[in-house]
């Protein structure tokens, strides 16, 4: 299935990479304005992927300048996508040599096919993006990867052969460097528009910097401006786990490949040793319940028996809830740090137990911020495993919940200076569309984002009336000394008298 | 039985009941309390209808509580209020319930007050009123220089001298008579030469009655009310009847007008604590629903005139119901029924319905008067 195949004269077989490239609108490679956007947001996801991986502190520098390829390119507006170098750097673990090409030069390939948390969801986003960049530039890709305790670092420049999904190596070389230094340079060319994605990619960058406030970002833009973003807390998350598929989230071409993978001979075995939270006496209680035969030999189950088991383990209501070890969510510290970007005067966070929804476990966390440097009227920052998601807000779950929030019962208004986060992590999001940028409306996810933000709204709701009261209190008493004044003075003109405040007021 | 009359109080009076007020409060402020005012304010509970108008019973108090916020800011008003009417009184001026509001537009005052509209001014003028009592009987704004805008005209055979010192006559003082003073308390009738007094809801009706010289003929006031009447119509009405001028008046036969006449009658709650300004002993003269309705009514020949009641019209009918002046009042209750069941109304213009000439309509309108007024035990000649 690699290779482009003449079969027959009509019949065309193409390779994943070739698929990929004739459909890359569906992985958001549309125009030039989203393709440039895109292809930033895939590289610094990988980058910050490689160094939580690795357990180090993110730092990644990214670069994107114009390249003029016409000395007669004018100033001003620019007509049609323009060329743009781009450079990403990060002190990830570094690529082993060996590893680089592979991974970075053909699709389908990454470390992102297991199950546990991660920011993407195909593992292609990144080669996708440089396999665009080739696409519109025809410039090859180079790699500078260096690992911690090695003594050289090595460059490899290299091209995609789009029909055959592989890369093809160009030039190579090793360079010295200091054992302790460790990460990965990408540098490439691609067509873009910035100046139709530059609100959106800055955008991206600054939303990123609150939901990964540990690290360390530095944007330098075409138009020479510099965005730097350090980190605001030193600390990592909790880093996922792998896990094995829970019984009520896969289906049959899962269950089928499971069991071809399984060297169990028996079907109760199978079930105990390929799924999580399944272990003796579930495995017998659900076999009983499906009426199928905890001896036989997985392998030997015809299609339709298959079937019937799926349906069986989709429907059975006695397996434990899957295991939420798999989920890294950002933890309170680290999403109040994220949240004090924006410099509020009031924070709120707070982390939903995990739940599940059809099989997948997930976590909602959320927060509140009120007052500050925050500009009046509501805001919504969504977050999904560690990624904002910048577009299609109000069809997002989230925006629904907030909507139906009556803010008045927490004592707040429509037009107050608020911001509401909600970041849902999950093995699985249930994104509505390929563009990941907004979140189904699931009930038991929208059920765990209303909880969370009606919890946080009514901490804050407490902490911004008790600050109202005493701004109250201190209005009305100086209106009322005010009124006093006023009361004699007018008194003392019209009776002759003097009238003082003293006995009233004190001084 | 009338009601109590208001005796005028003079003033000097008034300026010392303000000096009184102003000297408490600020003796209160020096000694360290805060001052608390306490008043009735004009709830239904408050108010009693009798045969003789609303009566004040003062049964359930308010009060200003200068240690809140808010009554702080009513009693800064109150005292800046009562400086103001002081200060004009001794300079023997007047104003209005706009100029008042003027007032509070002085700078000094504006950043403190922060009045908002005429209807806050308005407010504390209503207080005044409730809490300058002399004898137990509110003191009328325009005692202490307040003049609402004077409305109506009357015309007729009384000699009077009203504030500008002029002795005049109502007949002789242009096409409607004498236009009505801002205080008829302190007009001196010299001379009252009058059976009757006859208001008129529609100037243009008794524009009429005076072009056809009815009030020489009959010899008779006609009044012309401007519609719902003035606080100062109310007082001039009050003025003649204590002076033993049977009271018609003659109104649409429409819901609005009952109320116009309740009015005249018996007050309203709004300002019951305002003596004088009632006069019981009123008669409604028309147009009435018997005019149309009863076999020898008046004006059964134009019933096919009236015009029906819009929803408005019908809503206000529902609402009389609640008024204690006209469900209390047996004549006034049966024309309100009347009207919800009828569903129609007529107005005082339907006598140009009849299509007579004027000599004609002339002998219809003094026919209908003399008849009228002859239920009431008044004779006319």
């Amino acid at each position: 299935m690699q290779s482009l195949r003449h079969s027959d004269s009509d019949v065309v077989e193409l390779s994943v990479s070739a698929w990929f490239y004739r459909n890359r609108t569906i992985a958001g490679f549309d125009n030039p304005a989203r393709s440039l956007y895109v292809s930033v947001r895939e590289l610094v996801e990988n980058s910050l992927d490689a160094c939580e991986g690795a357990g180090v502190l993110p730092e990644v520098r990214v670069s994107l300048q114009h390249v003029k390829m016409d000395s007669s390119e004018a100033e001003g507006m620019p007509r049609g996508p323009q060329v743009f170098r781009l450079r990403i750097q990060d002190n990830g673990s570094g690529i082993r040599r060996e590893d680089a090409p592979r991974l970075l030069g053909r699709m389908l390939t990454g470390t992102k096919f297991t199950l546990k948390q991660s920011r993407g969801t195909f593992g292609l986003g990144g080669s996708l993006a440089l396999l665009y960049g080739q696409i519109t530039t025809q410039k090859p890709i180079e790699i500078t990867s260096g690992r911690c305790g090695e003594e050289t670092k090595h460059k490899i420049v290299m091209r995609l052969d789009i029909e055959n999904n592989e890369p093809i190596l160009i030039h190579e070389e090793q360079r010295p460097k200091n054992p302790e230094e460790h990460g990965t340079t990408i540098e490439y060319y691609l067509q873009g528009d910035w100046f139709r994605s530059k609100r959106r990619i800055t955008e991206y960058f600054l939303q990123t910097s609150m939901i990964v406030p540990y690290a360390s970002m530095l944007f330098n833009n075409p138009d020479g401006e510099s965005l730097q973003l350090p980190r605001v807390i030193e600390m990592l998350p909790q880093q996922p786990k792998e896990a094995k598929p829970h019984p009520r989230g896969i289906d049959v071409e899962m269950l089928k490949r499971m069991i071809k993978e399984s060297r169990r001979s028996t079907l109760k075995s199978f079930l105990k040793g390929s799924f999580q939270r399944v272990g003796e006496s579930t495995a017998e209680k659900f076999l009983a319940s499906a009426g199928l035969d905890p001896a036989a030999a997985p392998k030997a189950l015809s299609n339709e028996n298959l079937v019937h088991m799926m349906k069986k383990l989709e429907t059975y209501s006695g397996f434990l809830a899957p295991s939420s070890k798999s989920l890294s969510p950002a933890g309170l510290d680290v999403l109040e740090a994220g949240i004090k970007r924006l410099k509020p005067e009031f924070v709120v966070v707070r982390q939903r137990l995990p739940s599940v929804y059809e099989g997948h476990p997930f976590i909602v966390e959320s927060g509140v911020s009120y007052g500050g440097e925050l500009a009046p009227g509501i805001r919504l920052y969504r977050f999904a495993n560690r990624i904002p998601l910048l577009y299609d807000e109000r069809t997002d779950v989230s925006s629904q919940v907030i909507r139906e929030l009556n803010l008045k019962n927490y004592g707040l208004h429509q037009n107050d200076p608020l911001a509401f986060f909600v970041h849902i992590c999950s093995t699985k999001i249930p994104y509505k569309t390929v563009g990941k940028e907004f979140i189904g409306d699931i009930d038991v996810i929208r059920r765990e984002i209303d909880l969370g933000l009606k919890d946080c709204l009514r901490r804050l709701g407490e902490g911004v009336r008790r600050k109202r009261r005493v701004h109250q209190l201190k209005r009305r008493e100086s209106k009322l000394i005010g009124y006093y004044e006023f009361i004699a003075e007018t008194l003392s003109t019209a009776t002759d008298q003097e009238v003082s405040l003293v006995n009233l007021l004190g001084n | 039985m009338m009601g109590d009359s208001y005796n005028s109080t003079t003033t000097p009076e008034v300026i010392s009941l303000i000096d009184d007020v102003l000297g408490t409060l600020a003796d209160t402020i020096n000694s360290g309390e805060f001052p608390e005012i306490g008043y009735y304010g004009s709830s239904k509970k408050n108010v009693e209808w009798s045969e003789n108008g609303y009566e004040p019973v003062n049964a359930v108090p308010s009060f200003v509580d200068g240690r809140k916020v808010e009554s702080a800011k009513t009693i800064a008003g109150l005292v800046y209020g009562l400086t103001c009417f002081k200060e004009h009184l001794e300079q023997k001026m007047s104003m209005s319930l706009r100029d008042f509001y003027y007032m509070h537009k002085v700078k000094r005052v504006q950043e403190v007050l922060e009045i908002n509209g005429q209807n806050e001014t308005n407010r504390l003028i209503n207080l005044c009123e409730r809490i300058l009592k002399i004898q137990g009987t509110s003191v009328p704004r325009e005692e202490f220089g307040v003049v609402s805008s004077p409305k109506g005209t009357f015309y007729g055979d009384v000699t009077l001298s009203d504030l500008s010192g002029k002795q005049l006559n109502c007949s002789g003082a242009g096409e409607y008579g004498w236009f009505i003073s801002s205080r008829p308390f302190d007009v001196k009738i010299h001379d009252i030469n009058i059976d009757a007094a006859i208001f008129v809801e529609k100037e243009a009706m008794a524009r009429n009655l005076i072009e056809l010289k009815l009030p020489e003929t009959l010899k008779i006031g006609v009044g012309s009310l401007f519609g719902q009447p003035g606080r100062n119509m109310r007082a001039w009405i009050r003025r003649l009847a204590d002076n033993d001028v049977p009271i018609l008046v003659l109104v649409d036969m429409s819901p609005w007008s009952l109320r116009i006449f309740s009015t005249i009658k018996s007050n309203s709650i709004e300002l019951s604590n305002i003596r004088g300004l009632a006069t019981p002993s009123t008669k409604l003269l028309g147009l009435t629903t018997t005019d149309f309705w009863r076999k020898n009514g008046m004006l059964t020949a134009i019933e096919h005139s009236l015009e029906d009641m819009s929803k408005s019209d019908l809503k206000c009918a529902q609402q009389n119901r609640k008024i204690p002046a006209i469900s209390e009042d047996p004549i006034l209750r049966k024309e309100n029924e009347a009207l919800i069941k009828k569903r129609k109304k007529g107005e005082l213009e339907a006598f140009k319905a009849f299509g007579l000439p004027l000599t004609s309509l002339r002998n219809l309108y003094i026919e209908y008067i003399k008849r009228k007024s002859r239920g009431f035990d008044v004779k006319l000649i």
